[in-house]
């Protein structure tokens, strides 16, 4: 009896590893294999509502792909714009992430060891609160008789309120707010493990400050920028609840589309293949940040 | 004017200039929120030498380093280097360049990118900075690495990269802020006589700060001996090994057997001293100036002593005991004696021969003494 377990388990290390293995196979594998399926199969009005793939009639057994649905979304402009505008809308926010992460990243991971706690709390608190919460906050201080227009015209500044609510700008104000704390943590872990005296050593011999910081800080911290932007960039294409809520009709993203296939239109499997072609482009990047953080370890242990 | 600095380096003895105070310290004063770190310090550093700052951890000697470098503003008191008032001028203005414990090489640069760091900020052409760096990479015997990251480089190498990359702009002083903390013991005194080696090739005056005592003594032409923010004395190293001015230099290097004792005779050509710790009264062999009944200590260093099982043949400066421990360290061992006043007295038996130590062992009656000229009469 015990010969045979130590045969299925040969050490209990194996246990350990395969929780995450199994983990990833009953929430990451088989329901993407399932909807990798349905992308293939083809609509029907039924319980569910498109055609198997997989057939057994007549002891014959068939394998129908249709792929009437990928190409559907590359001759579709719509579909096309969809990508091309999330990847976009994902991208800028990134950026604008990045440049309001980086200065805050770099400010705490400078502050004496007590305070800098203190200061990534705060950057992390309002995560405590619900997600959803945080975004309609965001209508109420944008929409047209909201805290900012308010505000700019109590000072004067504006004769008549400013339009952001319901436009693009909303959305890239939402995915920045919402994502900023996932581009100042990676980036604050970096920096706060930088060496003081690298940056003596730049001014010693002879760099001026600002010269010492594109020089030394900016590179070393190239993997926490990295980092920082995949995991901002990454969910922010597939967004859909910040759109929803604060772009407006002219904010077209994929997550909308999808949103609209599956639950207007019950088209599953346009919906599916619209996901599966996002996973694709999502996952180009992803391999490139698993690239650069594999050398950067590599190149710390040789 | 960058070329200027780098030939500089190249002929320094041709640029005869008062040779006095090429670096001089006035009045130096460093306060950390009310913490004295550096007192009131006044220090001149000749052209081309080696000064080593030595002293304990907190004794202040990395922060007159800083103050020199530009990371440390003194609160008072002036630094002039070659004539030119230092003080107001930020690090990457001053023609001083450091290199720091542990070295700070740039992780995300090769070796050659580390060198030519300091040389691009001058704005030099491409074909000058490569020229330079080829030739610091001779210097220090590194351009089969040149390409390589820091990570890939062993302790001594890192060490010498970060030499050249130090004096690859020619500076007119060179600071080492514990230039062998991160070597092991063997490699370290290897790399002090390389190091000097190099520096003196090059022609450049440098300070240096260590804690270790034996290397400063090995690297430095000069050295200031630090306590508390205070320098305490100042002096090539047999100087302060041989003529200590204060029982601190007299312990700090080296060991000492010190006795607390009172004038007894004070004559022009000798001076005798009572110390309840020995018997027979202390004669020292040349005047002093103090007065008699005057307290004074007297040290003698364990070398300068000699061990016998027989009584040697003099009136002074000799004690009986009993030796309780001994220390063998191949080339000499140390005997601890026990004299009848408790005190522990330390003296050194140099294995000139083989096996020669055997004759003495725990717990046998010997004989200490030295000579008339060997202890120093110290009065602070």
């Amino acid at each position: 009896m015990n010969a045979l377990l130590k045969r299925i388990f040969p050490h209990p290390r194996w246990a350990v590893i395969s929780v995450p293995y199994l983990w990833l196979l009953v929430f990451f594998a088989i329901p993407f294999l399932i909807v990798l399926k349905i992308s293939f199969s083809r609509l029907a009005i039924a319980m569910p509502p498109y055609t198997p793939v997989l057939e057994y009639v007549d002891n014959a057994l068939s394998l129908k792909l249709n792929l009437s649905n990928y190409i559907g979304l590359f001759t579709d402009s719509q579909y096309v714009q969809a990508y091309l505008s999330s990847i976009k809308i994902a991208a800028i926010s990134t950026f604008l992430a990045l440049l309001i992460g980086y200065p805050m990243a770099y400010v705490i991971a400078r502050l004496p060891s007590s305070a800098r706690n203190i200061a990534m709390m705060l950057v992390i608190l309002p995560s405590w609160t619900s997600f959803l919460i945080r975004v309609y906050a965001w209508i109420g201080i944008l929409k047209p008789n909201g805290l900012l227009n308010n505000l700019l015209m109590k000072l004067h500044l504006i004769s008549e309120p400013l339009q952001i609510a319901n436009t693009p700008t909303a959305a890239y104000i939402g995915i920045v707010y919402c994502y900023l704390p996932f581009m100042v943590l990676p980036l604050y872990t970096n920096l706060v493990k930088h060496d003081h005296r690298l940056l003596e050593a730049a001014y010693d011999l002879g760099a001026k400050p600002w010269k010492a910081f594109f020089k030394i800080t900016l590179p070393l911290s190239k993997a926490g920028i990295i980092a920082g932007c995949m995991l901002v960039m990454i969910p922010a294409v597939g967004e859909f609840v910040i759109p929803e809520l604060l772009g407006g009709p002219d904010t077209l993203m994929i997550g909308r589309v999808l949103w609209n296939e599956f639950f207007n239109n019950r088209d599953w499997p346009t919906a599916s293949a619209v996901a599966i072609v996002m996973l694709g482009l999502l996952l180009i990047p992803i391999l490139i940040f698993n690239r650069v953080q594999q050398s950067e370890i590599e190149g710390r242990l040789t | 004017m960058a070329t200027e600095q780098l030939n500089g380096t190249k002929n320094t003895a041709g640029n005869a200039r008062p040779v006095e105070d090429y670096l001089r310290i006035v009045d130096v004063r460093k306060e950390f929120d009310g913490f004295v770190a550096v007192e009131d310090t006044d220090l001149s550093i000749h052209k081309g030498e080696i000064f080593a700052l030595l002293g304990g951890s907190g004794c202040g000697k990395s922060t007159l380093l800083r103050c020199l470098g530009g990371f440390e503003k003194p609160t008072s008191g002036k630094i002039y280097l070659d004539g030119q008032i230092m003080n107001d001028l930020p690090p990457y203005e001053r023609p001083i360049n450091m290199m720091f414990q542990s070295y700070a090489l740039f992780p995300h640069m090769t070796v050659e990118q580390n060198i030519a760091f300091g040389l691009k900020q001058d704005g030099l052409s491409k074909d000058a900075i490569k020229k330079r760096v080829d030739e610091m990479l001779a210097l220090v015997q590194l351009g089969k690495l040149a390409k390589r990251k820091p990570h890939q480089l062993s302790g001594g190498q890192q060490q010498r990269v970060a030499l050249a990359r130090s004096l690859a702009k020619g500076p007119k002083l060179l600071l080492l802020d514990e230039p062998m903390g991160a070597l092991d013991k063997k490699l370290r005194s290897q790399m002090q006589l390389e190091l000097v080696n190099i520096i003196e090739t090059s022609g450049v005056t440098c300070v240096m700060v260590t804690h270790d005592q034996e290397e400063a003594m090995t690297m430095a032409t000069r050295i200031a001996l630090m306590d508390s923010g205070r320098i305490r004395q100042v002096g090539t190293p047999d100087e302060i090994y041989e003529s200590p001015t204060s029982r601190f230099a007299a312990e700090f290097i080296g060991s000492v057997n010190m006795f607390q004792g009172k004038v007894d005779e004070d004559m022009a050509d000798y001076v005798t001293i009572l110390s309840p710790s020995l018997d027979t009264p202390i004669y020292v062999g040349h005047g002093i100036s103090g007065f008699e009944g005057q307290e004074v200590s007297f040290g003698v260093r364990p070398e300068k002593v000699h061990i016998s099982k027989e009584e040697p043949d003099q009136r002074y400066n000799k004690a009986r005991g009993k030796i309780e421990d001994i220390a063998y360290f191949g080339s000499h061992s140390v005997f601890h004696v026990r004299l009848p006043s408790a005190y522990k007295f330390m003296a050194n038996f140099a294995n000139q021969q083989r096996w020669a130590s055997e004759g003495m062992t725990w717990g046998d009656e010997v004989w200490v003494s030295w000579g008339d000229n060997e202890g120093v009469v110290l009065t602070s």
